[in-house]
C-alpha cells in the first residue's frame, strides 16, 4: 500500500501522472461545466417563455376543469391560477362591440405580467397583479370602439364593471395566434353574475400551474390518461410553436455541444493513457525483474488508478463549477432575467464521464502494461506489441455510452459514430497515400522539405493516428460553426426586424381597398390578402370520416375542427411545392398535415362548406414556414370552388411602435374588422434568440478552449520524437532555420491534410444534422473548405512549432543525454 | 614536430543545476590535442568524460574557462554558429547510434554533406557506405539495421563531412567483440587515410592503448597518462 503510494508520488513527480490526471479534469471539468451550464440555461429558457404561457404547465379544456384537478395541483404544494376566455358582446352607454374576454382568479398570471396603462394607446408598465372584482381592464382598441374612458362602466351580460386600466398586453395571450381581438380581462369573481355563460357557448377553460420540475412531471404523470380529446397538456417549450422549435433547436446544439466536448475528453484520456504506459513499460518490466508479481503490480496500478479518478472527478467538478459560473456571470449581463441556480444533480454526469473515459481507456492499456515480459528490460529497442485494436474498440464502446447517456438517446450518437468512422477511414486512406507520396517524391535531406516529409512517412501509424486526433477536433470547429451560424441566421431569416407583427381578420371584400389606402398613407404594407372560408373535412376518398378514425384521438388534425380554407393562383411567400402542380384544379395540401392524415397525389376529400359538399382530388403537396407570420393555410382551393361562398380577408403587416397609435385609430372606422397584435411575442422570442445565440457562443468558446488543449496534448505525445531527431541534426550541424523548416513542413502537412478531411467530414455531418436533428434544410457551407485547411496549417503548426521551440533552444547535450 | 593544434582547453570548468545544488564536474581541466592525434580518454564512470566531449565538440557551453577548436571559440558563440562549426569540423559517433530513424542509411549519411550545400553528397556518402561494407544496405531504415550495422551508418556520416577531429563517445560499448573490433578498425583505418583528430572516450583498454595518448579523467581532473 505505502509502496503504491510511493510510486505514485514519484510518478507524479516525473510528470507521467499528471498528464493522465489533466487530461482527467479536463475531462470532468469541460462535461461538468457544460451540463451545468446548459441545464441553467434550459431553465432560464423554460421560465422566459413561462412568461408566454403564464404558466409552467397549463391544462386547456372545453369542459369547466374539475376541481379535482386544481386540488391534486394543490396537494403537489404547485401554485394553480384558472383562466376562463369567451366572446361575448360587451356595453357602453351607447355602443357595443364583440370582444374577446378572459376572467382570472387573483392569482394569475403565475408567471410573467400583465403590461397596462392609464393612457389610451401607451406602451404599458409591468403589474402581476389582476382586475380586482367589479373591474375590468380593455384593449386601447376596445375602449376606443366602446367609446369609453377610464372610470366609465361596460356591461357584461348582466354584470356592470368599471374600467380601471387600458390592457397593452395579457401575459398568456400567445396561446392562440388566431383568437380575435379587441380583449378585456376581468376577476373570476364577477364570473357567475354575468350570465353570459350558459350551456353551449362556446367557451376555454385553462387550469394554470407553476411549482418545481419533479411536482410539476409528477402531475403530468398523474393527468395525462384524464384527459380527453378536448383537453391538452401544454409546456413552455411545446413543439411545433415557434418558440418551442426555436428553444428545442438550442437545446440540441448544447447538447450536441457536450456531446462533443465528452468526446474530445475521450481523446485526451487515449492520449495520455497511452502515453503512461508507454513511460511506464520499462518500469513495470524492472519491478518484474526484481520479483513483482503480476497480481501485486494488477493492485498497484488499480489503486493509482482510483486515487487519480478520486483527485481527478474532485478537482475537475471543482473547476466545471467554477467555469460555469464565470461563464453564467458573464452572461447576466446579457439575460434579462437572472439565470436559475443550476441542478445539483447535474453533477454525476461529470463524474461518469471521467470514469467512463477511465475505464474504458485507462484499464485496458494498463491491463497490457501488466503483460509485459520482464525480457523487455534486455533489449530495450524490442518493440512491444499491443492490440491496439482491442483497446480502442473498448474505448470506442465507452465512449458511444457516454454519449447516449449525455444525448438520451441513439440518434445523435450514432450519426456521429458514422461520421467518426467514415472520417477515420478517410483520413487512412488519405494520409496514407498523401504521406507515401510525398515521400516517394523527394530524396535526400537538403531542405526542410525533405527531412520533413520523410519523418512524416516514417512514423506513418502514430502520425495518421494524429492527424485523425487533429481531423477530429478541427471538424468538431467546423461543425459547430457551421451549426452555430447556421442556426442563427435561420432565427434571424425566421424573424426579421420587419417580420408582420399584426394580423387583420374578418375583413369584407368592400373594405380591402380603403383599408390599404389607409396603411400606404402610414407606410405600412400589408401581405396579400387571403379569402377565409371556413369549412370542415367530412370524406375521404368517398369514406366517411367517422368510420376512418373511430375514435376522436386518432384524428389527424385536418380532420379534427373547421378549418380555413382559400384559395390563391400563387403560391404564397414561404410556401414551396413538394409535389405536383399548384395551377391544377384540385386541392393544395400542407405536407405535414398530409402526412399525418396519410394522404397523397390523387387522393380525393369531401370538404362540408356551409352545408354544401364539395369534393376535389389533391393536386399538390406543398410545405409552408409557421414561422413566416404570414397568413397560412393547410387547404388550398381552386378559386372557382369558392368564389360564390361569402368569405373574410386576412392579411398581416408590420406596425412599428411609433406608428401603431395613429394606425388604431384609423382602424376604429371599420369596428367589425379583428386586430391581433402578435407584437410583444414577437419581441420576446427575439430577446429569447439573441440570448441564445450570445450562450451558444459561449459554449462552443469553451469546447475550443478544450479543444485546443487536446491539440496541445496530442502534439507532445509525439514531441519526444521530433526533439531526438531535432537535437542530432543540430549536432550534425543543420541550422536553427533548417530544423524549423523541417517541424514547420511536418506539422504544416498534418494540419493541411487534417483541415481537408475535417472540411469533407464537416459537410456531411452538418447535412446530416440538418435533416435529421435540427430539422432544416440543408446547405452547402464553401466557408468550411477554406477555413478547414486555413485552420489546420495555422492553428498546428502555431502549436507544433511552440511545443518544439525547445528543441531550438536548449543545448543538443541536454536532449541526448534525456535519451 | 609542427603539428598544428586541433583543440586547446584552457581552465575549463563545468557546473550543472540540479534539485540537489550545484554540481561541479569538470575541474579547471588544460589540455592540447594536435591534429590528426588520436586520444583516448579513460575514466571511471560518472568522472565526467561524456560531459568533456560534447563540450570540445560544442554540443553545450561550459560555465567557464576557453575551448578552442582550430580558430573556433565555441564559448563565445551563438547556438546559431555553433551550429555551423560543429557541420564544418565535428564528426561525432555515440554509444547508441543516434541516427533518424526517418531516413535511410544512405539518406543519414549524407546529412553532413547534404548540409553544407554539397552536390556529390549521394555519391560520396556511397563510397563511405562501401567502406564500412554496407554498400548492399543503402536504403535500409535504421530499424531494419542491427547495432553494429548502424554504428557502422554512424561512423560513415561522421566522416561524411569531411570532419577536422571525429569524436567518439564509447563507439563500441552497445556491440560485441568482433563487430566492436571492425569498428576500431574502421575509425583508425579513417584517422589515417583522411588525418583526422579522434578523440575518443572509451573503456576499453586494448582500444585505449591503440591511441597515441590516454587521458584519465577521475574526479573532474584530467591528467596525462604516463606510457
Ligand atoms: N545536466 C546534468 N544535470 C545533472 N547532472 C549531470 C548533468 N550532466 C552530467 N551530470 C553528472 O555529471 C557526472 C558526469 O557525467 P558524464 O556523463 O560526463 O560521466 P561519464 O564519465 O561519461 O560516465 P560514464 O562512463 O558512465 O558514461 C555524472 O555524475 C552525471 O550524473
Ligand atoms: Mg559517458
Amino acid at each position: 500500500m505505502s509502496f503504491a503510494f510511493r510510486l505514485m508520488f514519484r510518478d507524479i513527480r516525473s510528470g507521467d501522472l499528471l498528464t493522465l490526471l489533466l487530461a482527467l479534469v479536463i475531462s470532468v471539468s469541460t462535461v461538468t461545466s457544460i451540463g451545468l451550464f446548459v441545464d441553467r440555461l434550459q431553465l432560464s429558457f423554460e421560465k422566459e417563455s413561462a412568461n408566454l404561457l403564464a404558466a409552467d404547465r397549463l391544462i386547456r379544456s372545453d369542459d369547466v376543469i374539475s376541481p379535482e384537478w386544481e386540488q391534486k395541483a394543490k396537494e403537489l404544494s404547485l401554485q394553480t391560477a384558472q383562466r376562463t376566455s369567451f366572446t361575448t358582446m360587451m356595453f357602453a352607454d351607447n355602443s357595443l362591440q364583440l370582444s374577446q374576454l378572459s376572467a382570472v382568479t387573483d392569482s394569475y398570471p403565475l408567471r410573467g405580467a400583465y403590461l397596462i396603462d392609464d393612457k389610451l394607446f401607451g406602451t404599458g408598465r409591468r403589474s402581476v397583479e389582476t382586475p380586482k372584482q367589479g373591474e375590468v381592464w380593455i384593449s386601447s382598441r376596445l375602449a376606443s370602439l366602446l367609446n369609453v374612458k377610464l372610470g366609465d362602466q361596460v356591461e357584461v351580460g348582466d354584470q356592470p364593471l368599471t374600467v380601471t386600466q387600458f390592457l397593452v398586453r395579457d401575459p398568456g395571450s400567445s396561446a392562440s395566434a388566431f383568437a380575435i381581438s379587441p380583449r378585456a380581462v376581468m376577476n373570476m369573481a364577477d364570473l357567475a353574475a354575468t350570465n353570459v355563460i350558459i350551456p353551449g357557448s362556446r367557451v376555454r377553460y385553462s387550469l394554470l400551474l407553476a411549482g418545481d420540475r419533479a411536482s410539476l412531471d409528477e402531475y403530468e404523470d398523474w393527468i395525462t390518461p384524464q384527459l380527453n380529446e378536448s383537453q391538452r397538456w401544454r409546456t413552455p417549450t411545446q413543439r411545433g410553436e415557434r418558440i418551442g422549435d426555436t428553444i428545442g433547436r438550442a437545446e440540441s446544439f448544447l447538447l450536441l455541444a457536450g456531446t462533443l466536448a465528452v468526446v474530445m475528453s475521450g481523446v485526451a484520456m487515449a492520449l495520455a493513457s497511452s502515453r503512461f504506459v508507454k513511460r511506464h513499460l520499462m518500469q513495470v518490466a524492472i519491478l518484474k525483474t526484481l520479483g513483482a508479481t503480476p497480481k501485486q503490480l494488477g493492485r498497484l496500478f488499480f489503486l493509482q488508478l482510483f486515487l487519480l479518478f478520486v483527485a481527478g472527478a474532485a478537482i475537475g467538478l471543482g473547476i466545471g463549477w467554477g467555469i460555469q459560473e464565470i461563464i453564467a456571470s458573464l452572461l447576466s449581463g446579457l439575460m434579462s432575467t437572472a439565470l436559475p441556480e443550476p441542478s445539483i444533480g447535474r453533477l454525476w454526469l461529470g463524474v461518469a464521464t471521467g470514469f467512463i473515459s477511465m475505464v474504458a481507456f485507462c484499464l485496458p492499456l494498463m491491463s497490457h502494461l501488466i503483460k509485459i515480459s520482464p525480457l523487455s528490460v534486455l533489449q530495450p529497442n524490442a518493440k512491444i506489441e499491443f492490440n491496439s485494436f482491442a483497446i480502442y474498440a473498448i474505448g470506442f464502446v465507452g465512449m458511444f455510452g457516454l454519449m447516449c447517456l449525455y444525448t438520451n438517446g441513439f440518434l445523435l450518437p450514432s450519426i456521429m459514430t458514422v461520421a467518426i468512422l467514415g472520417i477515420a477511414l478517410l483520413v487512412g486512406a488519405i494520409g496514407w497515400l498523401a504521406f507515401k507520396l510525398g515521400r516517394s517524391l523527394t530524396s535526400g535531406a537538403t531542405s526542410g522539405w525533405q527531412i520533413g516529409l520523410a519523418s512524416l512517412y516514417r512514423r506513418l501509424v502514430p502520425n495518421l493516428f494524429q492527424l485523425l486526433v487533429f481531423t477530429l477536433i478541427i471538424m468538431l470547429t467546423l461543425i459547430l460553426t457551421g451549426v452555430r451560424s447556421n442556426l442563427i441566421a435561420d432565427w434571424q431569416q425566421q424573424l426579421p426586424e420587419d417580420a408582420p407583427n399584426h394580423y387583420l381578420f374578418n375583413v369584407q371584400a368592400n373594405q380591402i381597398d380603403p383599408i390599404n389606402a389607409q396603411t400606404s398613407k402610414l407606410g405600412v404594407k400589408a401581405s396579400a390578402w387571403y379569402p377565409m372560408v371556413r369549412g370542415r373535412v367530412t370524406e375521404v376518398n368517398n369514406e366517411s370520416v367517422q368510420s376512418l378514425y373511430p375514435e376522436e384521438r386518432n384524428e389527424p388534425e385536418l380532420y379534427e375542427r373547421e378549418l380555413n380554407l382559400t384559395w390563391s393562383d400563387t403560391l404564397g411567400e414561404g410556401n414551396e411545392l413538394v409535389e405536383g402542380d399548384f395551377s391544377a384544379p384540385g386541392l393544395s395540401v400542407e405536407q405535414e398535415a398530409a402526412k399525418e392524415a396519410n394522404l397523397s397525389l390523387g387522393d380525393e376529400l369531401t370538404i362540408n362548406i356551409g352545408g354544401n359538399l364539395v369534393t376535389l382530388p389533391i393536386t399538390s403537396i406543398r410545405t409552408v414556414d409557421w414561422g413566416s407570420m404570414q397568413p397560412n393555410f393547410y387547404l388550398i382551393l381552386p378559386k372557382s370552388a369558392l368564389e360564390d361562398y361569402p368569405a373574410n380577408f386576412v392579411s398581416s403587416m408590420f406596425i412599428s411602435d411609433r406608428e401603431a397609435q395613429s394606425f388604431y385609430r384609423a382602424m376604429a372606422q371599420y369596428p367589425t374588422v379583428s386586430i391581433l397584435n402578435v407584437g410583444d411575442i414577437l419581441r420576446q422570442i427575439q430577446a429569447i434568440i439573441g440570448q441564445l445565440s450570445k450562450a451558444i457562443q459561449l459554449v462552443l468558446f469553451c469546447i475550443l478552449s478544450a479543444g485546443a488543449l487536446v491539440l496541445l496534448a496530442s502534439v507532445r505525445s509525439t514531441l519526444q520524437e521530433r526533439l531526438e531527431e531535432g537535437a542530432l541534426l543540430r549536432v550534425l550541424g543543420a541550422r536553427a532555420a533548417l530544423v524549423r523548416q523541417a517541424l514547420l513542413v511536418e506539422f504544416g502537412a498534418l494540419g493541411f491534410f487534417a483541415g481537408l478531411i475535417a472540411a469533407i467530414g464537416a459537410e456531411t455531418c452538418l447535412f446530416g444534422l440538418q435533416v435529421f436533428v435540427f430539422n432544416t434544410e440543408a446547405s452547402f457551407h464553401p466557408l468550411l473548405w477554406l477555413l478547414g485547411p486555413a485552420i489546420g496549417v495555422l492553428v498546428i503548426t502555431t502549436i507544433g512549432v511552440f511545443a518544439s521551440r525547445t528543441v531550438l533552444k536548449v543545448p543538443p547535450m541536454l536532449l541526448l543525454r534525456g535519451l | 614536430m609542427d603539428r598544428n593544434t586541433a583543440i586547446k582547453v584552457s581552465n575549463l570548468t563545468h557546473t550543472v543545476t540540479s534539485n540537489t545544488g550545484d554540481l561541479t564536474i569538470l575541474k579547471g581541466i588544460n589540455m592540447e590535442i594536435k591534429e590528426s592525434e588520436s586520444v583516448a580518454i579513460v575514466g571511471s564512470s560518472g568522472s565526467g568524460k561524456s560531459t568533456l566531449l560534447g563540450l570540445l565538440a560544442g554540443l553545450d557551453v561550459n560555465t567557464s574557462g576557453d575551448i578552442f577548436l582550430y580558430d573556433q571559440e565555441f564559448s563565445n558563440q551563438s547556438e546559431e554558429e555553433r551550429a555551423l562549426a560543429r557541420g564544418q569540423y565535428v564528426g561525432f559517433v555515440f554509444q547508441s547510434f543516434h541516427l533518424l530513424p526517418s531516413l535511410q542509411a544512405i539518406e543519414n549519411v549524407m546529412l553532413p554533406a547534404e548540409l553544407k550545400g554539397d552536390k556529390e553528397a549521394r555519391k560520396k556518402a556511397e563510397v563511405l557506405l562501401d567502406k564500412v561494407g554496407l554498400s548492399h544496405r543503402l536504403t535500409h531504415y535504421p530499424n531494419q539495421l542491427s547495432g553494429g550495422e548502424q554504428q557502422r551508418v554512424a561512423i560513415a556520416r561522421a566522416f561524411a563531412s569531411n570532419p577536422k577531429v571525429l569524436f567518439a563517445d564509447e563507439p563500441t560499448g552497445n556491440l560485441d567483440e568482433e563487430n566492436g573490433k571492425l569498428i576500431i578498425k574502421l575509425l583508425f583505418d579513417l584517422n589515417q587515410s583522411q588525418g583526422t583528430t579522434l578523440v575518443m572516450v572509451t573503456h576499453d583498454n586494448e582500444l585505449a592503448k591503440m591511441c597515441d595518448r590516454q587521458l584519465v579523467m577521475s574526479a573532474g581532473q584530467l591528467t596525462e597518462k604516463a606510457l
